[in-house]
């Protein structure tokens, strides 16, 4: 069944006198339990489409629906409601709340989803239970990171949003949170999308989308996904 | 929600400083509203309900002698009541040990029944019997001299001695703030009291004894004073009226009075000035705040949580701040509100004066606070609705790139060093924030100085009349007007005395047009050296030898200026008749502090009156020794009514200043609190928005002390700007002051001495001073390597 399907998404910017048409037509669907990998240049439009896909911001033209509803034209009421309640988003800058705990962090979140992960489960799937009580400022960029993962984890949403999660991440905890996510994805029935730079971690998705110039230069579909212990980091 | 509860107090303890000098503003805001409405309330409910108990009287008569049994056909006139007529008589007590003048003032009491109007409230005691010598004593009088119920008590009236037996306490409305004359300011209860005498026994004590001359009247319902005085003057013109005069002149109830609005214009408008300087402070904060934390707002938006959410908990900052406040500020303005009226209590004597617990106050005070801090956070929020969550997790809060006005002078701009520059930028940045923390600070500014004015307030309304203006030693107030050279003669040649001049205060009704005042009249020797007319720069003014000089503010009240004929009419006059005006020419107006009065050459009023060589006064310059023997010999003496020394007036006016020189000090420190409590923040704020800056700055090897000049730079720009704009506000509230403040007994002087403008000054560059050294202090331990790590 589609879980999210776009039809022309243009997405423009204004920035002082000059337009910049940075997504330019985009038609996908995406169907519910589906792995995807956003790869793409820098500046190619990755966090752009992300956000759009995410409810955080709209397209200027085209049309994008969540299970049949209509986004593109949803007020911010609405649009937050589907953030509240069907996404969670890992954000390429972490974002993290400064003077929280790594474990507030997490609980902020979950005290506002409808059912939640365990907040302890999330931060031991992370390697961070030594860490819980520190503030991000205390964390390494790595450790922030995985923070920032948890905390889209916990909300056990149904569409999972992820850019560069492994960025700052080393081989062996890089497969330790990828392992993490693919355990929700398979157990249940959850829809993830990770943009990346990695080419091997696109290995592991059932589609890969090729952004190029604000353009899908190709979609690839992968018969055979590798595990995440497979992959050649 | 725990997290962000969590969130909220982290935030709040890691600027405890800022917050805690908000509150502690709050605090001050309605420590003083609490307090003050409260003795307000008390002071309101007790002097109601006492003038009700005792019928104080709408109208108050002095004349010379009325007889008594005349006094109840005044009751036919139109719109009057009642009528009580008295004999009001001052008597000396014996000296004491220490040499002191008292004297009690004798109150006939048509005893054992009370009158119909102004009863006395009996405290302790009995009401004495009818035709006995048994008074009733003010308790004030009673306690001052260690006098108790059952005493005897030795008087001198008009030269006799009498011995009474003091049968009990009692309060009368007419002198809940009971003063010898108002020229006294304030009462003594050591050296001057209220006795209450039984009428049949008074009257066969004094001369004229079936005669009174003191009339008090209630008005009918929808009576008009003003329509019953003009019948009353008819009537009464033979007996040599002095004055009629409504209850809202009578001194006790005037000064009462004049204390209750003053009250009531203090707790409404102190404080609003802290509660605005507390918003300034929550606002600026907040505003910091919300700037610090556009990422974790995002952030909060993109996972799901509502604008609802997120202000709600955005504004729990300011209603935390505003309910600790408010409940700190409100209990301490409830418990203070006791000792404060019982301080009240030792000024004004008025039974059933007591402090009642009021949650009312308190809930106002809350009401107060939480809506002033909320008010605060409401600009803030709405900031929050308009953020887009992508928006705010990118961008840096948007910096204004507009010159500022230094820079469009170039050649000043570039003296300045880059630090500096920064500095003097980021004042631009936000204007909003820059420009209420001016306000603020100016407003505190002008308080300070208002504050230490206050100072040279009490100077000019007591130690300056008797230093500059009543300069004589001993005063001689005769019992009915007389003056002779030989008089003089012998005053002259009394032991010590080196200098004598005869005065003459007359009462008499001033007007122009439909504008009049009844006030007395100074007749003052030609050019005196014991009593001096003062212009605006306290130089001596010689008496014109004809016309009038007048106060600032009888010259207002009459619409006159330098040069105007007045009209002129005195019960003094010979062959006084009801109507019977002079005119007179305004030769100069001056300012006075105590008192409204008009002055004049001493001949020029007596021949106004047309009653040559009369004076109401001999005043004498005195060698200090001598002065207790000169009163020893007079103060019995057949025409003199009472002997007064300038040397004790003073000395008991200066005892009386101490002790209000520490409600000013207070408003002093209260308003340096407030103005350091924002000066403060101001610092903290520019800190702490230019962390990563500085970090940078610190990385890059500046010195703690170098980049000081960045944060110092911005303050001293917004300092001066305050005090700039603090100057004219000063001015402006003290107009304000004097204006509401001024009665016909006293006036506040409008000018602000330059020494109070320094003490403002001064506090301010203080807490600049102790603000930057706590801003340092933190630039010193700046964790700079950690505040860079981390994105915001
Ligand atoms: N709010 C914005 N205003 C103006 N331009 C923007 C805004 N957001 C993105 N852009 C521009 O759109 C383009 C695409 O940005 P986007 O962040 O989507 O790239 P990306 O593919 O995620 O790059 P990277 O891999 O470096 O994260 C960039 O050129 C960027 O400058
Ligand atoms: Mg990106």
């Amino acid at each position: 069944m589609s879980l999210l399907r776009g039809k022309g998404i243009r997405k423009t910017y204004l920035t002082g006198e000059v337009q910049i048409e940075v997504l330019k037509g985009l038609d996908f669907e995406i169907v519910e339990g589906e792995f995807i990998v956003i790869l793409g240049q820098s500046g190619s439009g990755k966090t752009t489409l992300l956000n759009i896909m995410g409810g955080m911001s709209t397209p200027t033209s085209g049309e994008l629906y969540y299970r049949g509803e209509p986004l593109h034209n949803a007020d911010e009421v609405k649009l937050n409601a589907y953030r509240r309640s069907s996404v969670g988003f890992v954000f390429q800058h972490y974002n993290l709340i400064p003077n929280l705990t790594a474990y507030e962090n997490i609980k902020l979140v979950a005290d506002i989803a409808e059912n939640p992960l365990s907040v302890n489960e999330v931060l031991q799937d992370m390697g961070l239970e030594d860490w819980a009580g520190h503030f991000p400022s205390q964390l390494s960029g790595g450790q922030q990171q995985r923070v920032a993962i948890g905390r889209a984890l916990v909300k056990n949403p149904d569409l999972l949003l992820c850019d560069e999660p492994t960025g700052a991440l080393d081989s062996k905890t890089g497969i330790q949170v990828l392992r993490a996510l693919l355990k929700l994805s398979r157990e249940n029935r959850k829809t993830i999308v990770i943009i990346t730079h990695n080419i091997e971690i696109a290995k592991m998705a059932q589609r890969v989308f090729y952004l190029k110039d604000g353009l899908f230069e190709k979609v690839e579909v992968n018969d055979y996904p590798l595990k995440p212990e497979e992959l050649l980091w | 929600m725990v997290v962000l509860w969590k969130k909220l107090l982290r935030e709040i303890l890691s600027n405890k400083g800022v917050y805690f000098s908000c509150i502690l503003v709050i605090v001050i805001g309605l420590l003083s509203y609490t307090s003050m409405s409260i003795v307000l309330e008390n002071l309101e409910r007790a002097q109601g309900k006492f003038y009700e108990d005792t019928q104080f009287a709408d109208g108050f008569i002095r004349l010379t002698g009325y007889p008594e049994n005349q006094v109840n056909s005044l009751e036919n006139l139109t719109g009057v009541e009642k009528v009580e007529g008295r004999i009001v008589k001052d008597a000396r007590l014996p000296e004491d040990e220490e040499g002191r003048n008292r004297s009690l003032r004798l109150v006939s009491m048509p005893f054992p029944e009370q009158p119909q109007l102004n009863r006395v409230e009996l405290i302790k005691g009995n009401i004495p019997r009818g035709n006995s010598p048994e008074l009733l004593l003010d308790p004030k009088f009673m306690a001052a001299n260690q006098l108790a119920v059952g005493d005897s008590l030795t008087l001198i009236l008009e030269g006799r001695v009498v011995h009474f037996t003091i049968v009990g306490e009692a309060q009368s409305p007419e002198f809940i703030y009971a003063m010898r004359s108002a020229q006294d300011l304030y009462p003594d209860p050591e050296t001057f009291g209220i006795a209450y005498v039984p009428t049949s026994f008074y009257k066969n004590l004094v001369k004229e004894g079936n005669l009174v001359n003191d009339l008090v009247f209630s008005l009918e319902p929808g009576g008009n004073f003003e329509d019953v005085k003009l019948l009353l003057e008819k009537e009464l013109a033979p007996y040599g009226l002095q004055s009629i005069f409504p209850q809202k002149d009578q001194t006790s109830h005037a000064i009462l009075q004049g204390e209750l609005t003053n009250l009531a214009t203090m707790a409404n408008s102190l404080p609003m000035v802290f509660l605005g300087v507390s918003s300034i402070i929550l606002y600026t904060m907040l505003r910091r705040l919300m700037e610090q934390q556009r990422g974790s707002i995002g952030t909060m938006k993109a996972f799901g949580f509502t604008n609802g959410e997120i202000i709600r908990h955005y504004l729990n900052y300011p209603l935390f701040i505003g309910g600790v406040g408010g409940v700190l500020g409100g209990l301490s303005g409830v418990g203070s509100a006791y000792p404060l009226t019982t301080l009240y209590g030792e000024f004004f004597a008025l039974p059933g004066l007591e402090s009642t617990f009021s949650i009312k106050y308190f809930l106002f005070g809350m009401v107060f606070s939480l809506g002033f801090s909320l008010l605060s956070g409401l600009k803030v929020s709405l900031d929050i609705l308009r953020l887009d969550p992508t928006e705010a997790m990118r961008a840096p809060a948007p910096l204004s790139t507009r010159k500022t006005p230094f820079e469009k002078i170039p050649h000043l701009w570039q003296r300045f060093s880059s630090l500096t520059q920064m500095g003097l930028r980021n004042a631009f940045r936000v204007p909003t924030r820059s420009i209420f923390t001016i306000v603020g600070m100016a407003v505190v500014f002008s308080l300070m100085t208002v504050s230490w004015s206050l100072n040279n307030m009490m100077d000019k309304l007591t130690v300056y009349q008797f230093r500059e203006i009543q300069t004589y030693d001993v005063k001689i107030a005769f019992n009915s007007p007389t003056f002779s050279e030989s008089l003089r003669y012998t005053l002259a040649h009394e032991p010590g005395v080196s200098h004598v001049e005869p005065l003459l205060e007359v009462p008499a009704t001033l007007r122009n047009q439909w504008l009049e005042k009844d006030v007395a009249l100074i007749g003052i020797y030609p050019n005196s050296t014991l009593y001096h007319v003062l212009n605006q720069k306290g130089e001596k003014i010689p008496l014109p030898s004809d016309g009038i000089i007048l106060s600032e503010r009888l010259a207002k009240l009459l619409n006159v200026k330098k040069g105007d004929l007045i009209l002129v009419e005195s019960p003094f006059a010979r062959n006084y008749e009801e109507g019977q005006e002079k005119s007179l020419v305004v030769q100069e107006v001056v300012p006075q502090y105590i008192g409204i009065n008009g002055f004049m050459e001493i001949g020029t009023l007596q021949k106004l009156l047309e009653q040559e060589g009369i004076a109401t006064s001999a005043i004498l310059q005195v060698y200090e020794g001598d002065i207790g023997a000169l009163k020893k010999k007079y103060q019995d003496a057949d025409l003199v009514g009472s002997v007064e020394s300038v040397k004790e007036s003073l000395a008991m006016v200066e005892e009386m200043i101490e002790t209000y020189g520490f409600t000013i000090y207070f408003l002093a420190v209260l308003a340096g609190v407030a103005g350091f409590a924002l000066i403060y923040t101001s610092n903290i704020i520019s800190l702490s928005e230019r962390q990563r800056e500085l970090a940078s700055l610190r990385v890059l090897g500046l010195t703690p002390k170098e980049i000081m000049v960045v944060i110092s730079s911005e303050q001293w720009l917004l300092t001066s700007c305050g005090i700039i704009l603090g100057i004219p506000l000063s001015f402006a509230l003290m107009e304000g002051m004097a204006v509401s403040m001024s009665s016909d007994l006293f006036a506040i002087p409008k000018e602000i001495p330059l020494g109070a403008f320094a003490g403002a000054v001064g506090g301010t560059l203080f807490s600049v001073w102790v603000a930057q050294t706590r801003a340092y202090r933190k630039v010193k331990t700046l964790p700079f390597v950690e505040i860079l790590a981390t994105k915001e």
